[in-house]
């Protein structure tokens, strides 16, 4: 029961980054219809930004709101407007093989250009074990956990509470309806293309200690977010949290009990069931097309 | 002399060799309603897209409060002051119904940065409450609009025209859809908002009887042209449109 629990709470720390990641591919989809499969690079080209603002002597928390800013400029504002904007009046399409193009481009781009080694990252959270009875349980999953769940709720407050949110959710639901009633519809797509790079940020902090930085560290975590956000509801972002902790404590104890070899299709099989069972995920609506 | 609040001159928009508005001139009045009738396919809404920029005329100058809004965005329009409805409903299904209202005024409130981390009202709950009561949808006030009857979600849709104030609100078909009940209920609600502060409102209707009982003056569009523009008593008499539209 204790390795059962310990893995779960691991699971959780895991689930909890997939959620961050997952986050921003279901926020791209409700307000401007994109899909961006290079979302696991958005989380590495942060994490290889940090390290370069730490290699230079900057304090974490300082390389850390540089790169957010940075990440913002290039791949909020960036992304937005050279990719999306231009693509996007060809359907969503062209925008989702664009980022695939994209995905390569930077994982090949980072290797040839920084590195192909795998660094150590620093850690937020230092490396202490706690014990709850017989459950070993370590800084970096509770911190890693608590950091996650306090971004992703913070995001949800900030839709659900402020004025801006509400009108990204409106930009979500109904665009035309949105531009009648004066929302800056270009400017809420910015916003959320922006969140989502702060969001990946975050992402690459939590998640570089654990799985070290290397170029192909987003290939993995850009597939099981978007496999997150599918099961929990890809027009809903709660439910990217809800995906996220499912495949993170899936793969985690099928890995253990299962097999190690098998952990990286826990994800995939999951998602292949949501798809045929509740196409619309775990707690997503289904939508009616209007005639 | 009153100056109009709206006045589009010699509109004209053309999808290739068709002419869906052909040479359209129009003005209304302050506190005036004014009501477009035609058939199927007369571009009535091609009309309202235009004036409303949502399509770019193809020729044509309209004009809002003496100014030049030819070539304006619906978003700047709305900024403006204009409101309008759709032919279909256009409520965020998703939120409250009070929520609806307020998202429908709250960008015309305070600065971008403040808006940024404001609490959801924004200061709009009152006038929001107060419509809410005038549309007789207190008790529907916390469901999602989503889950109202039709009837209810057009109400809905016509109070969030209302809630930035506007001078002039454009409705197309309000009545499309709805019961006769509902019907009579929309067309005092609006005579009502048209008195209390002299807004001026352009309704497309296809339901002759409410546009004959409700506007000040109508026009009648058959194949893209205003063939008339008059009173309602003038329009009922007026021979080429009971020919050509009225089928007598």
């Amino acid at each position: 029961m204790a390795d059962f629990l310990q893995l779960f709470i691991s699971g959780l720390a895991t689930g909890s980054i997939y959620a961050l990641a997952g986050l921003g591919f279901t926020l791209l989809w409700q307000t401007s219809g994109t899909i961006n499969f290079a979302q696991g690079e958005f989380v590495m080209l942060p994490t290889f930004a940090l390290l370069a603002f730490s290699a230079i002597g900057v304090p974490l928390p300082a390389a850390f709101a540089l790169t957010c800013v940075l990440a913002v400029v290039v791949l909020g504002w960036g992304f937005k407007r050279g990719i999306a904007d231009p693509l996007l009046r060809f359907g969503s399409m062209p925008v989702v093989v664009a980022t695939l193009g994209l995905s390569i481009a930077l994982r090949n781009g980072v290797r040839a250009g920084y590195s192909a080694e795998a660094h150590p990252f620093p850690s937020l959270f230092g490396d202490d074990v706690f014990r709850i009875g017989r459950v070993a349980v370590t800084s970096v999953d509770v911190g890693t956990l608590a950091a996650a769940l306090v971004l992703v709720l913070a995001t949800q407050a900030f839709l659900a509470r402020t004025v801006t949110g509400r009108a990204m959710q409106a930009v979500a639901q109904d665009t035309t309806s949105a531009v009648v009633l004066g929302i800056d519809v270009p400017r809420m797509i910015f916003y959320t293309f922006a969140i989502n790079a702060i969001l990946a940020c975050a992402a690459a902090l939590l998640i570089a200690p654990t799985y070290l930085a290397k170029f192909d560290m987003g290939e993995s975590l850009g597939t099981k977010a978007f496999f997150a956000a599918v099961i929990g509801g890809f027009n809903n972002s709660r439910g990217a949290l809800l995906g996220g902790l499912v495949v993170g404590v899936c793969e985690n104890l099928a890995a253990a009990y299962v097999s190690a070899s098998y952990k990286d299709a826990v994800a995939l099989a999951i998602f292949i069931v949501v798809i045929l069972v509740r196409p619309q995920g775990l707690v997503g609506q289904r939508v009616e097309r209007k005639v | 002399m009153t100056a109009p609040v709206l006045e589009v001159t010699g509109l004209v928009k053309s999808y290739g060799a068709i002419r869906a508005v052909d040479d359209v001139s129009f003005a209304v009045m302050p506190g005036e309603i004014f009501g477009v009738i035609g058939p199927n396919g007369s571009g009535k809404t091609t009309m309202f897209n235009s004036v409303l920029g949502q399509i770019k005329p193809s020729a044509g100058r309209i004009e809002l409060d003496g100014r030049d809004i030819t070539h304006l965005s619906p978003l700047q329009l709305s900024r403006r002051g204009v409101g309008r409805t759709f032919q279909s409903l256009q409520v965020f299904g998703r939120m409250t119904v009070r929520d609806n209202l307020i998202v429908a005024a709250q960008e015309h409130r305070g600065t971008m940065l403040g808006r940024m981390f404001a609490a959801t009202d924004n200061g709009l709950g009152p006038k929001a409450d107060a419509l809410i009561d005038q549309f007789h949808l207190r008790e529907v006030a916390h469901r999602r609009a989503g889950e109202l009857s039709y009837g209810q979600q057009k109400l809905v849709d016509i109070a969030m025209a209302f809630m930035s104030d506007p001078d002039l609100v454009l409705l197309d078909e309000p009545c499309a859809g709805v019961n006769p009940v509902l019907v009579d209920d929309i067309a005092r609600l609006l005579r009502d908002l048209n008195r209390v502060r002299r807004r001026s409102f352009v309704i497309i209707e296809h339901n002759v009887d409410f546009v004959q009982k409700l506007c000040h003056r109508i026009m009648v569009m058959v194949e893209g042209r205003a063939m008339a523009i008059g009173t309602p008593a003038e329009i009922r008499a007026n021979k080429h449109v009971l020919d050509a539209y009225l089928g007598n």
